[in-house]
Formats: C-alpha cells, sequence, structure tokens
C-alpha cells in the first residue's frame, strides 16, 4: 500500500519510525538535487540534504499540514543553501572537471548515443552549470524551482516569501542572463554543441 | 530588457514569463497571443527564451554515490543477475556443476560379474601396465562386454607389459634354478604356482592402488560439492534475508537520526 505524504507524517508523528524513513527514501533525491543545483558542490549539497531530513525530523511534531510536506521540506532545503551561501560568501562553485573521462562518459553514454554525442551533452550540461552559478542566488533558486521541481509561480512565492511578480521578475531575469552567457559559449571553441 | 518596439500594455516580462511556463490564465493567455501575432521582438524572444529552458533541461546533478549506497531500496530495484534466478535453476545449477566434475574426473563406476569396479581418468595405462595381469583381466572383461572400446590400445599394453613380466619372472626362475644346481628342477605346476603368487601379489597392489585413487576421488568429488552447497545456501540466504537486512538498514538510519536528534 503506498501511503500518501501526509499520512506518513501523521504515522511518523504517532512514533512510527518506518514511516518517516519512507519519506526520506521518497524525498532525498529531489532535496539533494535542488541543493546540488542551488549550491553547485556534491559533498556540501549531501550535507544540506542530511541537515534539511533532520531538521524535519526533530520539527515534526509541530507541522500541523498548514502547508504540503514536499513544500515544507523545499523550505527547510532552501533556507539551508540559503544559510550555506552566507556562510561561505561565496558564490556557487561549478564542479567542471578540465580533463574528460572517456570510461565515465561511456559508463553515463545511452544505448544509441555516439561518443560525439555524449561528449556534447557533456559540455551542455557543463555549460550550463557554470552559467547557472554566475546568478544571483534569488534568480537561481527561482530558475531551480521553476524549471526542475516544476512549482507553480505561486508556490515558489509561498516558499521564498516574497510576491508572485517578484518571483516572475526573477525568473525573466535569470533566463535573459543564461541566455546571453550561453549564446557566449555557443560562439566559443565549443559552440556547436551549445547550438543544438 | 523589454523591447523599445513593443506596444503591450501590461507588464510585458511578467506576461511572457508566465506565458512561456504555460502558467498563466485562460484571459490573459488570449490576450498575449493577440500581441504576439503582431509583435516580432516578443515573438523572438520568447523563442529564445523557449531555447534556453531546452538547454537547461541538459543539466543533470551528480548521481549521489553516497545516497545511492545508503538507500536500501536501490537493491531491490536493480537486483544482482543471479538474484533473478529462482532457486530450482539454482539448485540444478549446482547438481550440473556436480555431474560435469565427475565427468572431468573419468569417474567410471561399472558392476558386472566381477562386482562393482570404479575408476578415475587419473588412472594412467603406463601405470596398469605396470601393475600386473589383475588390470588385464578387468579391462578384458570390459571389451568382451563390448562397454569399454575405448580401452582396447589399454588391453593391448597391459598384455604386452604383462607377456614381458612373465618371461622376465620365467628367466629369473631359470637362472635361480641353475645357481641352485643340485637342486631338482621344479615341476610345471610348482611353477604354474609361483607365477600365481606373483599375479596375486600384483593384483592386490593394484587393488590398494585403486582404493587410494578412489579415496581420492571420492574426497575431491565430496569437496566440490560442499563448496557448491555452500554457495548455493549463500545464495539462498542471501535472496530470503535481503528484506531482513533492508529493514536492518532502515532502523540503523533511523537510530542514527534519533541520536543526533537527542544530542542536539
Amino acid at each position: 500500500m503506498t501511503w500518501t505524504d501526509e499520512e506518513l507524517v501523521a504515522r511518523s508523528i504517532s512514533g512510527d519510525a518506518d514511516s518517516f524513513n519512507e519519506l526520506i527514501l521518497r524525498w532525498e533525491r529531489p532535496i539533494y538535487a535542488l541543493a546540488y543545483r542551488t549550491i553547485g558542490r556534491e559533498e556540501d549539497a549531501r550535507d544540506v540534504c542530511q541537515e534539511t531530513f533532520l531538521r524535519a525530523f526533530r520539527a515534526l511534531p509541530g507541522f500541523r499540514g498548514q502547508a504540503k510536506f514536499s513544500s515544507w521540506l523545499y523550505r527547510i532545503a532552501l533556507n539551508l543553501c540559503r544559510d550555506w551561501v552566507r556562510r561561505e560568501r561565496r558564490t556557487p562553485v561549478v564542479q567542471a572537471p578540465e580533463d574528460v573521462d572517456l570510461m565515465d562518459l561511456a559508463a553515463a553514454a545511452e544505448p544509441s548515443e555516439s561518443i560525439e554525442d555524449l561528449v556534447a551533452r557533456k559540455d551542455l550540461s557543463r555549460a550550463v552549470e557554470k552559467a547557472m552559478a554566475l546568478l544571483p542566488e534569488e534568480q537561481r533558486t527561482a530558475i531551480v524551482l521553476k524549471e526542475y521541481h516544476g512549482l507553480t509561480f505561486q508556490e515558489i512565492a509561498d516558499l521564498i516569501g516574497c510576491p508572485l511578480s517578484t518571483v516572475k521578475t526573477r525568473l525573466y531575469q535569470g533566463l535573459t542572463v543564461l541566455r546571453r552567457e550561453l549564446a557566449k559559449n555557443a560562439s566559443g571553441p565549443k559552440g556547436p554543441a551549445l547550438q543544438r | 530588457m523589454t523591447d523599445m518596439r513593443c506596444g503591450y500594455a501590461g507588464d510585458r516580462d511578467d506576461t511572457l514569463i508566465a506565458y512561456l511556463y504555460d502558467d498563466i490564465d485562460p484571459a490573459a493567455r488570449a490576450a498575449f497571443d493577440a500581441h504576439l501575432a503582431g509583435c516580432e521582438p516578443c515573438r523572438a524572444e520568447l523563442e529564445a527564451l523557449g531555447g534556453v529552458r531546452t538547454t537547461l533541461a541538459h543539466w543533470n546533478p551528480p548521481e549521489p554515490k553516497s545516497l545511492a549506497a545508503a538507500n536500501p531500496q536501490s537493491a531491490t530495484r536493480n537486483p544482482p543477475w543471479w538474484r533473478t534466478i529462482p532457486a530450482w535453476a539454482q539448485v540444478a545449477a549446482a547438481l550440473l556443476f556436480l555431474g560435469v566434475s565427475a565427468g572431468i574426473a573419468n569417474l567410471d563406476v561399472r558392476y558386472d560379474r566381477n562386482g562393482l569396479a570404479i575408476r578415475t581418468g587419473w588412472w594412467k595405462p603406463a601405470a596398469q601396465s605396470a601393475q600386473g595381469p589383475a588390470a588385464t583381466e578387468q579391462i578384458g572383461v570390459a571389451s568382451q562386454s563390448g562397454v569399454g572400446q575405448g580401452f582396447s590400445p589399454a588391453s593391448k599394453a597391459d598384455l604386452t607389459a604383462l607377456e614381458r613380466q612373465l618371461r622376465t619372472e620365467f628367466r629369473s626362475l631359470a637362472a635361480t634354478s641353475s645357481v641352485a644346481g643340485a637342486r631338482p628342477a621344479a615341476s610345471d605346476a610348482e611353477i604354474l604356482r609361483k607365477v600365481r603368487a606373483l599375479i596375486d601379489d600384483t593384483e592386490r597392489r593394484q587393488q590398494r592402488e585403486l582404493a587410494l585413487r578412489l579415496a581420492q576421488a571420492i574426497t575431491d568429488v565430496n569437496a566440490a560439492r560442499q563448496a557448491d552447497l555452500r554457495r548455493v545456501d549463500l545464495t539462498l540466504n542471501r535472496v530470503e534475508n535481503n528484506l531482513g537486512v533492508e529493514v536492518l538498514k532502515n532502523r540503523q538510519s533511523m537510530q542514527y537520526l534519533m541520536r543526533v536528534n537527542q544530542r542536539q
């Protein structure tokens, strides 16, 4: 039987540890992806992910279902990401290795994908990562929540705690910067890959 | 960033974003559709931002290795190939392995008028020939019954060896007789008795050798069987205990969370 998040929360509050573990299994990957795209470091993203669930577990008795559990979890994770950025006083670092490991690439290849396509895909992913790292934190967060987590403008506004129009403005500004930066990459030595 | 040539009445940038993500109410959408029909800059920017979104889709975070390793469900999502084999098939494979092992050992089990006979492939024909008539007798029986066609060359070799041995022994007996001089020549019956004694002695040595070889073969097969059974048993235990391991991992992770929570 598949429980909803809210049912699992209720069971967790009543002392069922397995239910909270099920929530962790259900949400650890989205939360990790959110943290990684926001702060750009694998290890720190993992720490943020763990800390998110730890704080959620501690605060669970106070969770009254006024918001969706996922939104509540996202808010905790975003606050932790924001703390991380402020504490570190730096923009997200892009982990982009200079050399390309063909064995790793081969392992990541899709069945019908040539090695050229695979390298192009990796280059594209790296270019996006670099461009995202240039964005101010609030624009980056808005784009990550909208683009990769499919939240509505209203949900993002509720999460971040800002007006709806501000969310749209941040998205517009962020996408405009990304458009410019990706166009720069497209005209560079690896341009053809980015122009696909 | 709004193009100065665009004369959209409302908040053009917000509307463009809402339109881009299709998170817009129908009335505003219809109005912007009408605007787009006559506004080339807005159409161009919408297309460009759509291209940015397409490019963004190529950015995937790296797979969190430690999270995947700690995730008990990952084991059930992608079970190892051997877990997909049913238990009966694993047992059948083990039995097949035992059969192949016996075949490699060239184990030859035969029951005939001489009783039960077991041989292994380690029994070399050269050794047989040196061991004398008993081996020849058994091989001869097999040849007559038509079962041991593959032993024909060995039979000839054994017969030749036996003939050579008998000639040698006869010569040694004759020499002994001549050295003794005064002693009367041995009768045919005496010679025959001695030859039979020699044959009996050789046969006993051969039987001891056979027993040793057989014990070695049984020991080897038993060792292989036990190792294989252990492997099958381990595999079955892993399959059966899979759920238990997952539950244990879940409990451990929760205990960790509880401990950290109590510390803080």
